[in-house]
């Protein structure tokens, strides 16, 4: 890994999170069920993109170094976008409100819906070709 | 209050760069499970809730709570690479669905420990 590739990876983590934050807010703002959409959204579509983008750059899903696309727009912008922590501590948030089916529904409906989106978006770039 | 578009950029810039570094440091074991995301992710959801206990109980400010909380920990943890990781370790061998599997389970599992047990600790002032 080179010095630039740790600046790519810092300036797309950056902008991958405000980006996180600027769509829960405007989930919040229109959608105000017990279901924590915001979070599942932004998850399901990451997972879809980086599975499309890996295939398109035909990258090693371990080995993104070398390319500032690799590094800033899958490590970082979509590392950024997508969390992993807002999901379990959404998780916890319904478990506490004794919400406990709801949260286990969230998770597993978060995991399975986005490895589909994830194997949806790597064979849609291998249909493309 | 300090803007919070910077606090959030900033944050997570870090925590992109620290789950870049584990991801450099952290070996990968030889049956495939993707060690170093799961360890950024498990750090996470632990630092995660212990910032929103601590934050719960105003002993931190409302700017680190989105500096630390929404930036850093949503820029080190990461849900893309998570369940990418997992589609590419299925497919990868004859043991790839298992390990998946243990995976996606362990990460659950026990990533929600980690958010649990941070958060306790954040709200009693233990730590």
């Amino acid at each position: 890994m080179r010095p630039l590739d740790v600046m790519w990876v810092g300036l797309g983590g950056g902008a991958g999170s405000l980006l996180r934050w600027q769509i829960g807010r405007l989930v919040g703002e229109r959608y105000h069920g017990g279901f924590p959409l915001g979070t599942f959204l932004i998850n399901v579509s990451g997972a879809f993109v980086i599975g499309y983008l890996s295939v398109l750059f035909s990258v090693d899903w371990r080995d993104r170094f070398g390319a500032p696309l690799n590094a800033g727009v899958l490590t970082g912008v979509l590392g950024g976008y997508t969390t992993f922590s807002s999901m379990q501590l959404d998780a916890l948030k319904l478990s506490n409100a004794q919400r406990a089916t709801t949260a286990i529904a969230y998770l597993a409906g978060s995991v399975v819906a986005g490895l589909l989106a994830a194997a949806g978006g790597a064979g849609l770039a291998r249909w493309q070709g | 209050m300090i803007n919070a578009i910077i606090l959030v950029f900033i944050g997570g810039a870090l925590g992109a760069l620290g789950r870049e570094f584990l991801m450099l440091g952290v070996p990968d074991p030889s049956d495939g499970f993707p060690m170093p995301i799961f360890v950024a992710n498990v750090v996470a959801s632990f630092l995660l809730g212990l910032i929103t206990g601590l934050h719960q109980r105003r002993a931190v400010t409302d700017d680190v709570n989105t500096l630390v909380g929404t930036g850093v920990m949503g820029g080190l943890s990461t849900f893309s690479s998570f369940v990418y990781g997992a589609v590419v370790v299925m497919g990868a061998s004859a043991t790839g669905m298992t390990v998946a599997l243990a995976y996606l389970a362990a990460s659950l599992l026990i990533g929600y420990a980690a958010v649990w047990t941070g958060y306790r600790l954040g709200l009693r002032g233990a730590a």
